[in-house]
Formats: structure tokens, C-alpha cells, sequence
């Protein structure tokens, strides 16, 4: 390798401005997972997994309680809400509902892997 | 052809038999145990140099360590130490998992629902266990979501039941679902390569190695998908809402 010191430091120092410049090779794959791929890999099956969970739950407290189908018709609605949570949490990045302030809003919008990076992005 | 679904059947290896249960020893239990042998070598051997400037392998390692911990101190903040040798290990379980599914003759563990399944509700519980030891029974307040009217809670409430029991269901099944369906693909895909001959089954060769690269970015997505989601449950747990 015929680079003397210098050429070497001057060489990692363009590097390392290239690296920072660009989001990192490590970040960028992040990135591409935390944006798009991992959210929808989620969206489908927190849906169909509420709805399930839902009806299952309702199902269960019917033959606990003996009120066959009251709380499976009750529960199936609970599950389809809370499905379309899921999907709004997972938009937002946020736990909270769409009922709450925007103080309160502010506050929870660090969580989400999923969201916080790609606001900086954009 | 061959049933695409046959390379799902958990086989014995070693019978074993305990008080009724059927123990044995399968193909599945040696791929995860090789999985966590492979791991295991990779930390050790990988980071005995202790370079300043790292080798290959140690800088492999020390990518896989740092994209974890970021992703986990991004979510849990100072409490990362705490819980990222938790997520890192389920990490790397997963990951092992799908990557060595698609070793041909191999078999994918966390293609079972009853692995994920396993996996899911032991995230679940930890993130239960987790919620009562930092706040007690105030955990319960997790349902309860702060500034609702009480009539809405009467609605609300279920609700977040429903979304917090259907954790480690949807959890499982994403995983097992989404490595089932890619593994039934290829298989689909091998199959119709012997059945079309020589001439014609290069094209179904040629979209199982398009599959197989899919299979392989499916195969860390989910592992990342389970980390992140571990991560998440966690992070409510310890911050209620």
C-alpha cells in the first residue's frame, strides 16, 4: 500500500464525511425496515389478530356466563375496533387514541420505532 | 408432485417419553440448538480479538450488537441496559431461526406456531411481569387511557383489553404465518421445476431465486418486526399509556 500518513488520514477523513453525509449503512437498512416493510408486516395481522382475540374473548365469557351470543356480538365489535387502533397506532407511531389533545399527543409521539425516524426523514 | 406442506412435519430423532409426554428429541429441537451453537460461536470467537480495529467477523458482531441497541435505546431510553440482552437474545433466536430454514434440508423452527407461540407469550408475560414490578396494581391503568369521559370508558376499556390480549397472538402468528407461506412458496415453486423438465423448469428456478432473496429480507424483517414489538411492549409497560 504505497500511502504515506497523511494520504491515509485524509483518506479515512473524506470517508467518514461521505458516512455522515449519507445515513449510515447500518441506519439505512433501519430505515427501509422501520418505514415501510416491519409497519406493513404488522397492519395485517394486528387487525386480523384483534378481531380474533375479540370474538374468542366474547365467545369465552358467553359460555363462562351462559349468555350465548350476547358478548360474542359484543366483543366481535370490540376487536374490530380495536383492529382499526392497531392500525392507527401503527400510522401514528402513538399509543393514544384520536380523542386526546394535542399536549398529550406530543408526548407519546417519541415511541413507535416505527414512526419517529421516518418524520425525520421526511 | 410432493405435498409443499410435508417439509413442515416435525420428525423424532431421540424418543422420549416422560410421564405421558411426548418429549422427543426432533429435527426441530437439533436445527435450534445448532442455531444457538452458531450464535453463540459467532459472539464468543468473533469478539475474543477484542480489536480496537475490528476484523471482519467482530465488526459483523458489533453491527448486529449496535443496530439492536439502537433500536432498543431509541424505545426504552435509560432503561435499555436493563432489558437489551433480552431483546438481543429473542433477536438472534428468531433470526437464527429463519435464516437457517432456508439451508436447504434444513428445517425453519420459527415456522411453528407452537414455537412463536412460545416466544410470544413469554414476551407477553415479561411485559406483564415487567408493568406490575414497576407500578404494582397501578399497571391495571393501562387499560384506561387518560382524559376519556366516563361513559367512553365503558366503551374504551374493553377495547384495550381486547388490543392488549391480542399481543402475543398476533405476535406468534406473524411470525409462523409469514415463515410458513415462504417456505410453502418455494416448495410450490421446486415443484414445478421437476415437473416441467429441463427446458421449461428454468423458469420456476429462476423465481425461486428471486423467492429465495425475498425469503431472505422476509427472514430479518420478522426477526426485527419481533425485536421491535418485544421493544414496544416493554416501553408501554413501563410507561402505562
Amino acid at each position: 500500500m504505497g500511502l504515506t500518513p497523511e494520504e491515509l488520514a485524509q483518506k479515512i477523513k473524506d470517508a467518514q464525511q461521505r458516512q455522515s453525509q449519507k445515513p449510515g449503512s447500518s441506519d439505512l437498512e433501519k430505515e427501509g425496515m422501520d418505514s415501510g416493510l416491519a409497519m406493513a408486516a404488522r397492519a395485517a395481522t394486528d387487525m386480523v389478530a384483534s378481531i380474533i382475540v375479540g370474538a374468542f374473548l366474547g365467545y369465552w365469557l358467553d359460555k363462562w356466563l351462559d349468555t350465548s351470543p350476547l358478548f360474542m356480538i359484543v366483543f366481535l365489535f370490540f376487536g374490530f375496533a380495536s383492529g382499526f387502533f392497531a392500525i392507527y397506532r401503527l400510522q401514528t407511531g402513538r399509543p393514544f387514541a384520536p380523542w386526546l389533545k394535542k399536549k398529550d399527543k406530543a408526548q407519546g409521539s417519541e415511541d413507535g420505532a416505527a414512526k419517529g425516524e421516518e418524520d425525520k426523514q421526511d | 408432485m410432493e405435498n409443499p406442506l410435508e417439509q413442515f412435519v416435525v420428525r423424532p430423532l431421540i424418543h422420549l417419553n416422560a410421564g405421558g409426554y411426548d418429549l422427543s428429541f426432533t429435527q426441530s429441537s437439533l436445527i435450534m440448538m445448532i442455531g444457538i451453537a452458531l450464535i453463540t460461536a459467532m459472539m464468543v470467537l468473533s469478539m475474543r480479538p477484542k480489536a480496537l480495529v475490528p476484523g471482519r467477523w467482530q465488526s459483523l458482531t458489533e453491527t448486529l450488537h449496535d443496530f439492536i441497541f439502537g433500536m432498543v435505546s431509541e424505545n426504552l431510553g435509560e432503561e435499555t441496559r436493563k432489558f437489551f440482552p433480552f431483546v438481543f437474545s429473542i433477536f438472534v433466536l428468531v433470526l437464527m431461526g429463519n435464516l437457517l430454514g432456508l439451508v436447504p434440508y434444513s428445517f425453519a423452527y420459527t415456522s411453528h406456531i407452537s414455537v412463536t407461540a412460545a416466544l410470544a407469550l413469554f414476551v407477553f408475560f415479561v411485559s406483564i411481569a415487567v408493568g406490575f414490578a414497576y407500578h404494582g396494581l397501578h399497571f391495571f391503568s393501562t387499560f384506561v387511557p387518560p382524559g376519556l369521559p366516563f361513559l367512553m370508558k365503558i366503551v374504551i376499556v374493553p377495547i384495550e383489553v381486547v388490543s392488549f390480549l391480542s399481543r402475543p397472538f398476533s405476535l406468534a402468528v406473524r411470525l409462523a404465518a409469514n415463515m410458513t407461506a415462504g417456505h410453502t412458496m418455494l416448495k410450490i415453486f421446486g415443484g414445478f421445476c421437476i415437473s416441467l423438465g429441463i427446458i421449461l423448469g428454468v423458469f420456476p428456478m429462476l423465481v425461486n431465486v428471486a423467492l429465495l432473496g425475498l425469503e431472505l429480507l422476509v427472514a430479518f424483517i420478522q426477526a426485527y418486526v419481533f425485536a421491535v414489538l418485544t421493544c414496544l411492549y416493554i416501553k408501554f409497560s413501563i410507561e402505562l399509556h
